[in-house]
């Protein structure tokens, strides 16, 4: 993280974009938005935007990789070379990446019912086609709901948020400025349903006290993007109900 | 009653305060949840989305995709592909032939057995959600029969969400059985397809 | 994907009788959309659809090193993704040949019609600008290099070109100087040939079914830019000039779009 002492990203008690320090950028989710995959999802946060898309259950590939017992997680982030604002970027997985493939597979681990598919894999993959930091949570966010428009049986859907320290004060959803001048960043994601942390990743200086804060603000601000990936996952349903429930009335049913 | 509240919910979301083992549930000590996107009505737990998981006595659709040394791995729209011995069978399939077939038996990880292989030409195959299937057959095969009647065509739906359709007005009988899917967790379905079927939509 | 290939025989048959299992006529396009500025943080972007095929593009510019046979020309690459999102046959890992023929044939229409002047690209001794177009295939349902071509040509044709800073040798992003300069607008038609039919904008199911495919690229009305043959069907003269008349036509229509 570069530490910057200079900039200034608190103003008047706002951050450079207006918003307050428990605020979350705008955040829209639409589930299904792929053909062929068996599910997506397309999440934009801020100027992020990450799609997730699911394959499988189906045979594992390479063989040697089946488990007996249970379905693999096959979780791939990638980011497109386009999507910064920076210089070119390489296509292809680096080490940053597969270090967020690998926690973010762990997350699966925990909440899908991996159990029902013994010999099978699943594959969870995550691109991100622009970036604007904060784009692990959100990759996460949106393969949670592609999981759940697949149809793989999850005991939870995971959502969460970065939640750091920018010119003193503990700020969540970071963005992309924050996060390079910030002091400290602490991406998180819960599964609402129990509590439980499923990626916790600091870095940066933090307190113990300034810790257990960010996880209070984490989890309040979770709440908000759980109901987004609820809704993005009923809405649909909910549409086709609300009309057919107006054609029975009308038709006299 | 068609008017009955239908709630639909997502992985996760609790639906019944006690434990029950329900397809398309979890229990724990704080009570049965989702784990799929489903429909609690009339007190039962109605998944909307999910993958085929063979069970015997099964009647499915499924694609000849390999021949092996003594026998057929057959494709049945799951993560589990079936295995016909030709013990089972004088008939010789070609790699992609379609056939409606028996599940026999499942192993303890969801391989099925498949017998009572019968080779199906010449119509068209569609892949639906196996959930869907129940409301594509209908009480006592109601719904699957009227599009028979109106379509005048032959139709063979797998339970393993597979359906061959052959002759008559395919693409009227495809038409319906894909609004099923759309719309299965509603009510007044069965007016709402006659309606299509018949023209009147 | 066996059914895929299930579904072959159910072209070919609804071929014969001359009609395709989506209703369309046989040199008829799916819906095309073309969204320019899908990707505002790369410095041109697009996302093309045709029908439920997408592909994104996006354009980066550096201030790069020039081949050393070349160094009073600025650097232009097409690179292609396959994400595993896409499609249920696409695996992880490097390029595969379809994807390397897909960033082939968009580089070579554009780089052969001069689209854009890379002599203009120097920015001083030893360094030119360097123009790099990443696509990325985020749906495959048929026609990847039409969609991935309509998707390159928007992405460059929405492209702004940062200001350059000779002390610091960076790109300034934040400061962009004008417009990527443009000669032509490509676009790109292809066709599947099945048996002795050739449709145009196949399916992936068609493309199944489909014994080659011939791709045209063309500069404007009158102007043939690119082709590509591949797979194992042979054309006939006929019917190259043929394709070629379609293509001049139908390459106008798309070119608006862009």
């Amino acid at each position: 993280m570069a530490v910057s002492e200079e900039k200034q990203m608190i103003v008047n008690g706002k951050r450079l974009d207006g918003r307050g320090f428990n605020d979350l950028r705008p955040i829209s989710i639409k589930a299904g938005v792929l053909k062929r995959a068996n599910g997506s999802a397309l999440i934009e946060w801020g100027r992020n935007k990450v799609l997730a898309g699911i394959f499988g259950p189906r045979e594992v590939v390479p063989r040697h990789m089946t488990n007996p017992k249970r379905a693999i997680i096959q979780a791939r982030y990638i980011m497109a070379p386009f999507s910064g604002q920076e210089e070119h970027g390489r296509s292809g997985p680096n080490r940053r990446s597969m270090e967020i493939s690998k926690v973010a597979k762990h997350v699966f681990e925990n909440v899908v019912m991996t159990n029902m598919f013994p010999k099978t894999m699943i594959n969870v993959d995550m691109e991100v086609l622009q970036s604007d930091g904060g784009t692990r949570v959100a990759a996460i966010t949106a393969a949670s709901v592609a999981l759940a428009d697949a149809g793989i049986p999850m005991k939870d859907l995971v959502c969460g948020v970065s939640t750091g320290r920018i010119n003193g004060q503990l700020v969540v959803d970071l963005d992309k400025t924050e996060d390079n001048y910030g002091e400290s960043d602490m991406p998180l994601i819960l599964s609402p349903r129990t509590g439980e942390v499923l990626l916790h990743q600091i870095d940066g200086k933090l307190t113990k006290e300034e810790i257990a804060q960010a996880m209070d603000m984490s989890f309040e601000a979770s709440k908000k993007i759980h109901e987004l990936q609820v809704a993005a996952l009923k809405g649909r349903y909910e549409r086709v109900l609300a009309e057919t429930e107006n054609g029975n009335n009308g038709g006299g049913n | 009653m068609e008017n009955e509240k239908r709630t639909i919910v997502v992985p996760g979301e609790k639906v019944f305060n006690d434990q029950r083992r329900v397809d398309g549930g979890y229990a724990d000590a704080a009570g049965t949840f989702a784990t799929t996107m489903a429909m609690v009505h009339e007190d039962r737990l109605v998944p909307l989305k999910g993958y085929y998981l063979p069970k015997p006595g099964d009647f499915v659709v499924g694609i000849v995709k390999e021949e092996t040394f003594n026998g057929y791995e057959i494709e049945l729209n799951s993560p589990y592909d079936g295995r016909l011995s030709t013990r089972e069978t004088r008939e010789r399939f070609l790699v992609g032939d379609v056939i409606s077939a028996k599940v026999a038996d499942v192993n303890e990880i969801h391989e099925p057995i498949i017998a009572e292989p019968r080779k199906l030409g010449g119509g068209e195959v569609l892949d639906v959600e196996s959930v869907k299937v129940p409301r594509i057959i209908g009480r006592n095969a109601s719904m699957v029969e009227t599009i028979k009647q109106h379509t005048k065509s032959e139709l063979f739906v797998g339970k393993n969400g597979r359906v061959y359709v052959k002759g008559g007005n395919t693409a009227l009988a495809i038409r319906a059985i894909l609004k099923i899917c759309k719309e299965a967790h509603t009510g007044g379905l069965t007016d709402r397809i006659v309606a299509l079927l018949e023209g009147r939509e | 994907m066996i059914l895929d290939e299930v579904k072959e025989a159910y072209v070919r048959d609804l071929l014969a009788k001359g009609s395709r299992a989506d209703g369309r006529q046989l040199l008829q396009y799916r819906k095309v959309k073309v969204t320019k500025g899908a990707y505002p943080n790369a410095e041109g972007s697009a996302l093309a659809e045709i029908g439920d095929t997408k592909v994104a593009a996006g354009v980066k510019f550096d201030a790069a090193i020039p081949f050393p046979d070349r160094p009073q020309e600025g650097v232009f690459m097409v690179n292609s993704e396959f994400p595993i999102l896409a499609h249920p046959a696409f695996e992880p890992g490097p390029p595969n040949e379809n994807s390397i023929e897909l960033a082939r044939v968009v580089d070579r229409g554009i780089r052969s019609a001069e689209v854009i002047d890379l002599k203009s690209l120097v920015l001083e001794e030893g360094k030119v600008l360097g123009i790099f177009v990443d696509l990325y295939v985020l749906d495959h349902s048929g026609n990847l290099i039409d969609c991935a071509a309509l998707a390159a040509m928007a992405a460059l044709a929405d492209a702004k070109v940062p200001k350059y800073d000779a002390e610091t040798k960076k790109l300034l992003r934040d400061q962009p100087v004008g417009a990527l300069p443009i000669a032509h607008k490509i676009v790109t038609c292809s066709f599947e040939k099945i048996g002795s039919k050739i449709l145009a904008d196949g399916t992936d199911e068609e493309e199944i079914a489909s014994d080659g495919r011939y791709t045209i690229a063309t500069a404007d009305s009158k102007t043939i830019c690119a082709t590509q043959k591949s797979g194992a069907a042979g054309f006939t003269r006929q019917e190259i000039v043929k394709m070629m008349d379609i293509a001049l036509e139908k390459g106008e229509e798309l070119r608006k779009l862009i």
